[in-house]
């Protein structure tokens, strides 16, 4: 009972908790930054800037302006943190998964909202304008990418279910064991537009480049963020960071699982077995979903940061309503009809 | 611990706010080219925030003039601390060519303490990195005194 | 007969709210006795609800009450009767709660306004009207509470009537009112010159059977007469102006009660009257009624900048979800879509509830004029949030409970049928959901956050009794969203069981065995599963939230973080106010009007569109009634 309840702290804690959460959320942050930097031909900032960045902020003065709600403006990053790591603990790590029976993907597309809601109303609690406009497009942008997000989310659950014979599949678990026994789904004709769309969804539900209208630091002061200082805009700094994490690691669970199953297949191929095995399977499970996160962080975002300029407001709406909606349709009808 | 972890991260990360106190532009422009591909300000942890509330360092250009002053002054004290102040260029110093103009409030230094100066017209962008160098140590000094 | 056997109870839970009415009229003029007489008769119908849950919805036990004792005989069922199954049920425990808790709020916030007794008079009159309806086992009386219920409604509409556009409200309510009601009245009497009976439970077994052209007819009918109670899609910009107009406890009782008595007809029209539910393009046709509903709503709703029409577009939407559910003819669909009505009637509520604190407060609901009173009044915003939160479908409140199995009941069907319609609708709920919290996000930035406008300095939090009655609302949002299982097994699943067994309703009304010799064809039970294909739990989830945030807090206080610089009275400095880009502050909140600017842009054909076929003159919406009306006629005829 008490190791049970010990684990389960340790989980949420520890790992893919906090710690986990925390280190490799600044990790990919700053190795986005440093990508960025190299395609501009930048030297760059160390890999660890936004480890200094954080604990910078914590030392500085935090200025509660004295037209905002207090309480709500301090509370609303804490929440949206804790959010974003309770649905960290959702996403499994292939084989491993820390509460598999709590939430499936329907549930995460919700979950995604809470952080992105406490930064609205965070925001909108300081009174500033530009925290006005700033949420307005936020909240654009997030209904930009849920349209896209929903079809994509329904034809892997269509695929999944019509291959294991449940008809369908929604439970984030099932969709991974499944890839581990049948390889992934990015292999699956009808899966790669779903993956390209969800590869553009990236950058649009962490908010960055070209879709960062909501954080324009150049003309609304970094929009919700113009009145935070100090440890609290430190809080939404490594919340944008761990969302980083959160998106790219749905995505490998999503389109690359049966990486998960190739990695168990090479540890007994090595004629381990026991707990000496899991163990390896766990760390070079962790191992391999690191690389691929970066790797999908240097695609999705650092390549599409360094190559394209900001989109207005409308133009990120018109995008994901059209082109990456339509990608994600087209995988849909193909699941539905069975390819 | 904690206080040396963010003693360290205070020197390695400042975040400039720029301020145009009726500047002719030049320094401005020349401010950017040090975030350019060639400087690279960012490799030392430099970037320019939006707000001045994200700020550490808050760089003045300009000559400070009349209808410049209420705001440059306010945004300055809407920086939390530790903040550092740098002029850049000759106006905000000493009026540069414009001293004596009866628009002109100048230098920064009568109404609030400028931590650095990086004097030319414009200073070259090694003599800003300079100087938002030394502006950097002087947060650090300045972090260590906090508390 | 015992007068305190169970038998009872529905008849007296209808009489003591009409009783009430009438001992106000009398006796009202006494602030505490008018108050007392309220409180009393609503508290007294929800008891008498509340004391049937046990019989009915878990040994599933069906209520027959004839009045007078006028039993049937030979064959035919003439005299006046209640029944009361689970589904009756569940809509009248969830009418006697709202309402009570709709009079609780009333008594403080009715208090500045003249000729408060008529208000609590109709109040009563529109609550027993509504629970008269949801309790009768009998066409003809279903027709005498829609009447009562929509004079109430349309009186209570113009109950303000100094204020902006009431009247023209109740006068548009009044016309399309009527020609539901019209509707209502002409298909009973089509009916009853078919069957010769008007008892519910009787043309359950006759009509099925043998359809005529005059039965069809009568289908449309009364399928357009309930279908205007639920101020479904064709008869939406009515609900509009009705809840705009109306006092807030009286908006919740439209928006949270009366919709609900027109899902409750159509449910009781489609699934036992005529059992036409088996059809396909019947199905069909409820969830494109439902979806069209919750879309072209929620578009409507975001444009909108005045706070009840917002939510009264919202309420729309949410019917919306229920129809679209409850057409779905599967179990766990129909108890879905019970669920987010109740859910509905809660979250609503509260949320009307709370405009009406903002009303009672500062005069206004514009969302233009307002800004800034979360400083002001701090428990009204946690309310609203809680609301906001629930009907934008965000975890783990209510809301997201009930519409996370409406989107797997859709789904399901979808993958069983193969039809690609049902696919749709799951997209286009998933969609309005996020499109509620966008218009949620507005109302939230212009009212409660943003900047406080100068003539509202001295706005104060609301009474205590306000209060009262939006937290009891709210913790029922919570405790929804909570234990969705144990919402589902007591209530939703016996009311959707009670759906689909038209034969016990039949036989309990009208001596076992009836159903088996009067039906041509016997009604068939689909597969009761309640079964879905995705996993949730709330507490789990809730638990592991606090832990996180226990453990973000307690670094967040060892690090000092809420060691906050906090502008001391005496400071005159402008650290502490807003970036104005450098300048001093100024007014300038960003308004609710046009916040959604790259949403409604890339829209704005189909908004213009909406904007001009919302004329607002009640000519045409009723002649919007009256296609409808030839539509469903057409349909009938043809499908049925």
């Amino acid at each position: 009972m008490i190791i049970d309840a010990l684990k389960y702290l340790a989980y949420v804690l520890v790992f893919p908790g906090f710690l986990f959460c925390f280190l490799t959320g600044l990790l990919l942050c700053g190795i986005d930054r440093k990508l960025v930097a190299r395609m501009q031909k930048r030297v760059g900032p160390p890999i660890l800037q936004p480890f200094y960045d954080f604990f910078k902020l914590c030392g500085k003065e935090t200025i509660v302006p004295a037209a905002a709600n207090r309480t709500v403006f301090l509370i609303a990053p804490l929440v949206g943190l804790a959010g974003l790591v309770v649905l960290q603990l959702f996403i499994p790590v292939f084989s491993f998964s820390a509460f598999s029976n709590v939430a499936d993907v329907i549930v995460i597309l919700y979950l995604l909202l809470i952080p992105a809601l406490s930064i609205i109303i965070g925001g909108a609690s300081t009174g500033s304008p530009y925290a006005g406009v700033g949420l307005s497009r936020e909240m654009v942008t997030v209904l930009s990418c849920e349209l896209p997000l929903v079809l994509v989310l329904l034809a892997v659950g269509k695929k999944v279910g019509a291959a294991t014979g449940t008809g369908l599949c929604f439970s984030l678990t099932e969709i991974v064991r499944y890839q581990m026994a049948n390889g992934s789904l990015l292999w699956r004709l009808s899966m790669i537009p779903a993956a390209v769309a969800f590869l553009l969804v990236i950058p649009g539900e962490t908010g960055s480049h070209p879709f960062d209208a909501a954080e324009a630091e150049t003309e609304i002061c970094e929009g919700m963020l113009a009145e935070y200082s100090g440890a609290p805009l430190g809080v939404y700094k490594l919340s944008h960071a761990v969302k980083l994490l959160t998106m790219t690691s749905l995505f490998v669970m999503l389109f690359l699982g049966g990486i998960g199953g190739r990695l168990e297949a090479l540890v007994y191929a090595l004629g381990l077995t026991g707990g000496a095995a899991g163990a390896l399977v766990m760390l070079l499970s962790v191992l391999v979903l690191f690389l691929l996160c970066v790797l999908l962080t240097a695609v999705a975002i650092s390549l599409v940061h360094a190559v394209t300029a900001r989109l207005k407001i409308e133009q990120i709406f018109k995008y994901y309503w059209t082109v990456v909606a339509a990608l994600a349709l087209l995988s849909l009808a193909l699941a539905w009809y069975g390819l | 611990m904690f206080k040396k972890l963010i003693e360290e991260s205070t020197g390695k990360s400042p975040w400039l706010f720029h301020i145009n106190a009726g500047s002719c532009n030049g320094c401005d422009i020349e401010l950017v080219s040090v975030l350019t591909p060639r400087y690279d300000a960012e490799r030392l942890g430099f970037k320019l925030a939006g707000s001045p509330r994200h700020a550490d360092i808050v760089v003045v250009t300009g000559p400070i003039t009349a209808q410049s002053l209420p705001r440059v002054l306010r945004s300055i004290e809407q920086v939390p601390e530790p903040r550092c102040i740098v002029t850049m260029g000759s106006c905000p110093q000493s009026g540069n060519v414009f001293r004596g103009s009866y628009s002109i409030c100048g230098p920064l230094s009568k109404y609030v303490h400028v931590d650095v100066d990086v004097a030319g017209c414009t200073p070259k962008p090694e003599a800003v990195i300079d100087g938002l160098a030394l502006a950097t140590k002087i947060l650090q000094e300045k972090r260590r005194a906090m508390k | 007969m015992n007068m305190l056997s169970l038998q009872h109870f529905p008849i007296y839970s209808i009489m003591v709210l009409f009783l009430g009415a009438f001992l106000i009229v009398m006796f009202g003029r006494n602030k505490v006795v008018r108050h007392a007489i309220a409180l009393l008769a609503t508290f007294a119908s929800f008891f008498f609800m509340a004391a049937l849950f046990r019989p009915v919805m878990l040994e599933g036990e069906t209520i027959a009450y004839w009045m007078g004792g006028r039993v049937p005989a030979g064959g035919y069922a003439i005299g006046i009767a209640l029944e009361v199954d689970a589904l009756s049920l569940f809509f009248g425990l969830l009418v006697s709660c709202v309402v009570f808790i709709a009079c609780i709020y009333s008594i403080q916030y009715m208090s500045h306004d003249d000729n408060v007794p008529q208000y609590y008079t109709l109040f009563l009159m529109l609550a027993g009207g509504v629970m008269g309806l949801v309790l009768s086992g009998d066409l003809f009386n279903m027709f005498i509470m829609v009447e009562i219920l929509t004079f109430a409604a349309v009186a209570l509409t113009a109950f303000r009537n100094t204020a902006n556009g009431a009247l023209e409200a109740a006068f548009k309510y009044l016309v399309v009112g009527c020609i539901g009601s019209t509707c209502i009245l002409a298909g009973t009497i089509m009916l009853y010159a078919q069957v010769h009976t008007l008892n519910l439970a009787q043309m359950s077994a006759l009509i099925p059977g043998n359809l005529s052209t005059a039965t069809k007819a009568a289908f449309a009918l009364l399928f357009i007469g309930f279908c205007t109670k639920a101020f479904l899609v064709p008869f939406h910009p009515l609900a509009a102006d009705a809840h705009g107009a109306a006092p807030a406890s009286i908006s919740v009782l439209i928006s949270g009660v009366l919709t609900k008595s027109g899902i409750y007809g159509l449910i009781r029209l489609s699934y036992f009257l005529f059992q036409s539910m088996a059809l396909g393009t019947m199905q069909f046709w409820l969830v494109f009624l439902g979806s069209v509903s919750m879309f072209v709503c929620v578009t409507m709703a975001l444009a909108q900048h005045d706070f009840k029409r917002l939510l009264a577009f919202h309420s729309i939407s949410q019917i919306g979800y229920v129809l679209a559910a409850v057409g779905l003819c599967t179990a766990f669909g129909v108890s879905s879509g019970l669920y987010h009505a109740m859910n509905h009637t809660l979250f609503k509520g509260l949320l009307f509830l709370a405009a009406g604190a903002v009303l009672h407060e500062t005069g206004t609901t514009d969302l233009d004029k307002l800004g800034g009173l979360s400083k002001k009044m701090p428990h009204t915003t946690v309310l609203f949030l809680v609301g906001a939160f629930s009907i934008s479908g965000i975890p783990p409140f209510n809301g997201f409970a009930s519409k996370w199995m409406i989107y797997q009941a859709t789904y399901q069907k979808a993958v069983e049928t193969g039809n690609i319609g049902f696919l749709l609708v799951t997209i286009c709920a998933l969609v309005t959901s996020t499109l509620t919290l966008a218009s949620f996000v507005k109302v939230t930035q212009s009212v409660f956050f943003g900047q406080l406008p100068k003539e509202y300095e001295n706005v104060k939090e609301v009474p205590f009794g306000m209060r009262l009655a939006m937290g009891i609302l709210a913790l029922m949002c919570l405790a929804g969203g909570l234990f969705p299982d144990a919402v589902t097994r007591y209530l939703t699943e016996p009311a959707a069981r009670a759906v689909f067994s038209v034969t016990a309703y039949i036989n309990s009304m009208m001596g076992q065995g009836y159903a088996q010799s009067a039906m041509a064809v016997q009604p068939a039970v689909p597969e009761m599963s309640f079964a879905s294909a995705g996993v949730w739990s709330p507490i789990s989830w809730l638990c592991l939230l606090m832990i996180a945030l226990l453990a973000v807090t307690i670094v967040a206080i060892a690090g000092k973080y809420d060691r906050v610089s906090v502008r001391t009275p005496e400071s005159l400095s402008g650290k502490y106010d807003l970036f104005y880009g450098g300048e001093e502050t100024v007014y300038s909140q960003v308004g609710g009007d046009d916040l959604f600017w790259g949403f409604k842009h890339n829209w704005r054909h189909y908004f213009r569109f909406m904007h001009e076929l919302h004329s607002g003159v009640v000519n045409d919406y009723a002649l919007w009634a009256v296609v409808a009306l030839a539509l469903a006629v057409v349909y009938a005829l043809i499908v049925l």
